[in-house]
């Protein structure tokens, strides 16, 4: 880093920059957990909402929480720290309001709040309603989210705030300037992985009644989709590779990486719940394999693939932004230049 | 408790944001369009009026996916099923603060074997086996006959242990209450899956449902309570069918098959037996080799289905690979057929057991619903069965195969004597 800026320049927003990097931190895990929730099935173990069985969210006895049966710890655990996710975010809006002067930032800190509550609304309405649809529709809001949250930390960061230095012309003048088609395919990479999630919760929250052709429609679509993805990960990445922008580069290389582990995870999802498909019966060891219901490793997978698939989604968000951040810093430089 | 305003309102205002949720409604058990397809393809009749009715009369019955019913008074006295045990396992699921969990079927079958037990479940594309079909009564894994229902003890370890390389799972870290409260609804899926497929034929068979015109009497109509007196000939027919169903399945305990005294063998003894052992599975009358292959190495070519897809094609004298011909019974919510592979037996995998025991029934009964026959237990050697001991002999080989054996397979020679 050549170009150092004064403190005090930055020093505004680093408390809102902390506070959505906490939040990512905190989100990640949230969805986790929320993952074990339908997993272990527990989605149901508190069945009234906001209360815990008549308890104050915060004044549940956290004996009961911890040492009681583990759908009750999970489900509440949940709810303990989404609460504690809301908070963050109403410190990120005053914090936004605060020290932040982008406009746009400080409204997508409101959008980010607005987002929580609705999505602990969601939860809560699911639970009230005991509705598999809106379980699903709270499992596919929070990985949006979290791409948000992701975003936010994006933008709040130094490296962002440099970047947008007319400095950065002096420091840097090798950096890429994406072209429409690169940018389409990470709008593409965001989109596409949005729809594997969506895909994903529908098998997931499947209900009682969807017919198995339906079903098996999803599934190839799925796993037509996912090695899609990966081929443009890769074309994305080769793109990237010698841009020497490791913002830019370096998530490229990570999102190939992703989707391979992705790949992998959602086959063993399959497996430990369904047992080795038909066609893939060559696999050594598919004729022997046992499923364990609710065995934990067999959950880890599963709530594993359900958060690499939101981090692909993040990780996606964020090159997208960034990538649209150096095109509209090309357009300002040749403003600038004319 | 006291709980704010705030939330409520909140709750509130998030209730009218969703309407009334947005689940497929889970409102009766799906009538086996399947089987009333076959009938009409087998009876060459028409066969709407007796899924009418029936479906209406199984309903009365058994009730709903939400609130099943036990018709008990037309049951079989000895056959005892718990209407609590179904209650906790039908419906949706839910959970108890105290940890019990509800809707257990909901929970941890139904993507497999599907809301009525048609084994059509939503994941069941991609398997084979297919998951069960519950309603023609037919289970594979038991220590019962061929033909006989499976005890409660034989589902019990059924579902502890699972169905090792298929899709089936163990379910031996679930609360042994709720396997339990399973077994008790695997058998009222079952009970009730037979009696709606015995009462459409009998409709077809007995009552005229496929003429133009049917008789009132014949009708096939609870009327309330009456159906205990069979007044009509259709009451007398619907109360003749629960009472042989269900009489089939109290029955299972006595249909248990006993298994002769052996002797654990070692050493030479041992290798003596499992060598004559060989002899038998690659010999004419048992004849093992013939599916299973040589060695058991399951490298034989063997083209059957299973008795479930049988019945909607070849017993039609349809061809289950024409997909034209299939389509129709597709549509209805049948499966692809699919080959029954005979198991390659140097795996050993056993998914009924693989103690002797379990392999003494498995080899004197056959596998029902699957193209696996029963060996004839004779007497005296006379060409046209095996004697106790030589099915012990035969045990013996084919636990030599598994990899988990603990006889060396070096000890046999097995090129020299197959035939
Ligand atoms: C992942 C799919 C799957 C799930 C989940 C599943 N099953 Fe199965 N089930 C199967 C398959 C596949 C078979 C067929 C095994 C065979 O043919 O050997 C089967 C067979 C059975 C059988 C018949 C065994 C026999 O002897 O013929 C019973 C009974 C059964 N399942 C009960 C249950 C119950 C009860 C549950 C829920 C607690 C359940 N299954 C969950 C796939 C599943
Ligand atoms: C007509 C073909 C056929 C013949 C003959 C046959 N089998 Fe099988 N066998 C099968 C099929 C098919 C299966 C797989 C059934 C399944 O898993 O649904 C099977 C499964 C088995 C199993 C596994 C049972 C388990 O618990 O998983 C054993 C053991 C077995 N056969 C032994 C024998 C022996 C011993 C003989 C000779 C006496 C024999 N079979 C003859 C078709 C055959």
């Amino acid at each position: 880093m050549t170009a150092v800026n004064s403190s005090d320049e930055i020093a505004p927003s680093r408390m809102l920059h902390r506070l959505t990097v906490l939040i990512v931190c905190l989100v990640w895990p949230l969805i986790w957990v929320g993952g074990l929730v339908t997993t272990y099935d527990a989605g149901m173990s508190v069945p009234d909402w906001p209360g815990t069985y008549g308890y104050n969210l915060f004044l549940y006895p956290y004996k009961t929480w911890l040492f009681g049966p583990f759908d009750l710890f999970i489900e509440h655990g949940h709810r303990l720290l989404g609460a504690v996710v809301g908070f963050v975010a109403i410190g990120i809006v005053i914090a936004a309001f605060w020290k932040e002067n982008r406009r746009w930032v400080r409204w997508l800190c409101v959008a980010l709040l607005l987002m929580v509550i609705a999505q602990g609304a969601l939860g809560g309405v699911r639970v009230v309603l005991s509705d598999r649809t809106l379980a699903m529709v709270h499992g596919c809001f929070g990985p949006a989210f979290f791409a948000i949250c992701v975003i936010l930390a994006v933008v709040t960061g130094r490296r962002w705030r440099q970047d947008s230095d007319a400095e950065r012309l002096r420091s840097s003048t090798s950096i890429l300037t994406p072209t429409k088609k690169l940018a389409a395919l990470a709008i593409s990479l965001v989109v596409l992985s949005y729809v594997q999630l969506l895909l994903g919760a529908m098998m997931r929250h499947v209900q009682p009644t969807t017919s198995a052709g339906h079903f098996a429609g999803i599934v190839s679509t799925h796993i037509l989709t996912a090695f899609f993805l990966w081929a443009m990960t890769g074309l994305v990445w080769l793109r990237l590779r010698r841009c020497g922008d490791l913002t830019l580069s370096r998530p490229g290389g990570i999102l190939i990486f992703l989707v391979a582990v992705q790949i992998a995870l959602g086959i063993g999802t399959w497996v430990v719940n369904y047992g080795w498909p038909s066609f893939m019966t060559w696999v050594p060891g598919s004729q022997s394999f046992l499923v364990q219901a609710k065995g934990f490793v067999d959950s880890m997978i599963v709530t594993g693939h359900v958060a690499t698939g939101s981090l692909i989604l993040a990780v996606s968000a964020m090159l997208c932004v960034r990538l649209f951040h150096r095109r509209w810093q090309a357009k300002q430089d040749r403003l600038v230049a004319t | 408790m006291k709980v704010s305003l705030l939330p409520n309102c909140f709750l509130i205002a998030a209730l009218l944001l969703v309407g009334p949720g947005c689940d497929a409604p889970v409102e009766s058990f799906p009538d086996n369009d399947v089987y009333a397809l076959t009938l009409a393809h087998s009876r060459d009749v028409p066969t709407e009026a007796a899924s009418r009715d029936v479906s209406s009369v199984i309903e009365e019955l058994f009730g709903t996916p939400n609130q099943p019913r036990w018709p008990s008074e037309l049951m079989d006295p000895d056959l005892r099923i718990s209407e609590q045990n179904l209650t906790r396992a039908a419906g949706p699921q839910l959970s108890e603060k105290d940890g019990t969990h509800l809707g257990l079927f909901r929970e941890h079958c139904v993507t497999c074997h599907a809301l009525s037990g048609s084994g059509a479940g939503p994941a069941s594309v991609f398997q084979n086996p297919y998951p069960r079909d519950f309603r023609p009564g037919v289970y594979k894994w038991k220590s019962t006959q061929r033909d006989a229902k499976p005890t409660r003890d034989d589902l019990t370890k059924l579902l502890q242990h699972g169905v090792a390389g298929s899709g089936m799972p163990s379910f031996s870290l679930i609360d042994p209450d709720d396997l339990d409260a399973l077994v008790d609804y695997i058998v009222y899926l079952s009970v009730r899956g037979e009696t709606e497929r015995e009462l459409m034929a009998a409709a077809i068979d007995e009552l005229g449902y496929g003429e133009d015109s049917i008789d009132d009497d014949a009708r096939l109509v609870t009327q309330g309570e009456l159906v205990t007196q069979g007044e009509t000939d259709g009451a007398a027919v619907i109360r003749e069918v629960v009472e042989e169903v269900s009489n089939q399945w109290a029955s299972a305990e006595s249909e248990v098959v006993p298994v002769p005294a052996w002797e654990e063998l070692s050493g030479e003894t041992l290798a003596a037996s499992v060598n004559r052992g060989k002899e038998l599975f690659h010999g004419p009358i048992a004849n093992c080799v013939g599916c299973h292959g040589k060695g058991g190495q399951g490298q034989a070519v063997t083209l059957d289905y299973d008795d479930w897809t049988k019945e909607y094609s070849t017993r039609l004298g349809l061809t289950p690979t024409d997909r034209d011909a299939m389509r129709p019974f597709k549509k209805a919510g049948a499966l692809t057929p699919r080959l029954a592979k005979p198991r390659k037996l140097t795996l050993g995998v056993y998914r009924g057991g693989g103690d002797t025991d379990s392999l003494y029934r498995r080899i004197t009964q056959g596998i029902a619903g699957s193209p696996m026959p029963a060996v004839a237990v004779v007497e005296q050697e006379d060409g046209t069965g095996l004697t106790s001991d030589q099915i012990f002999d035969l045990i013996r080989y084919v636990q030599s195969l598994g990899p988990q054996s603990t006889v060396p397979q070096s000890e046999f020679n097995y090129q020299s004597s197959t035939p």
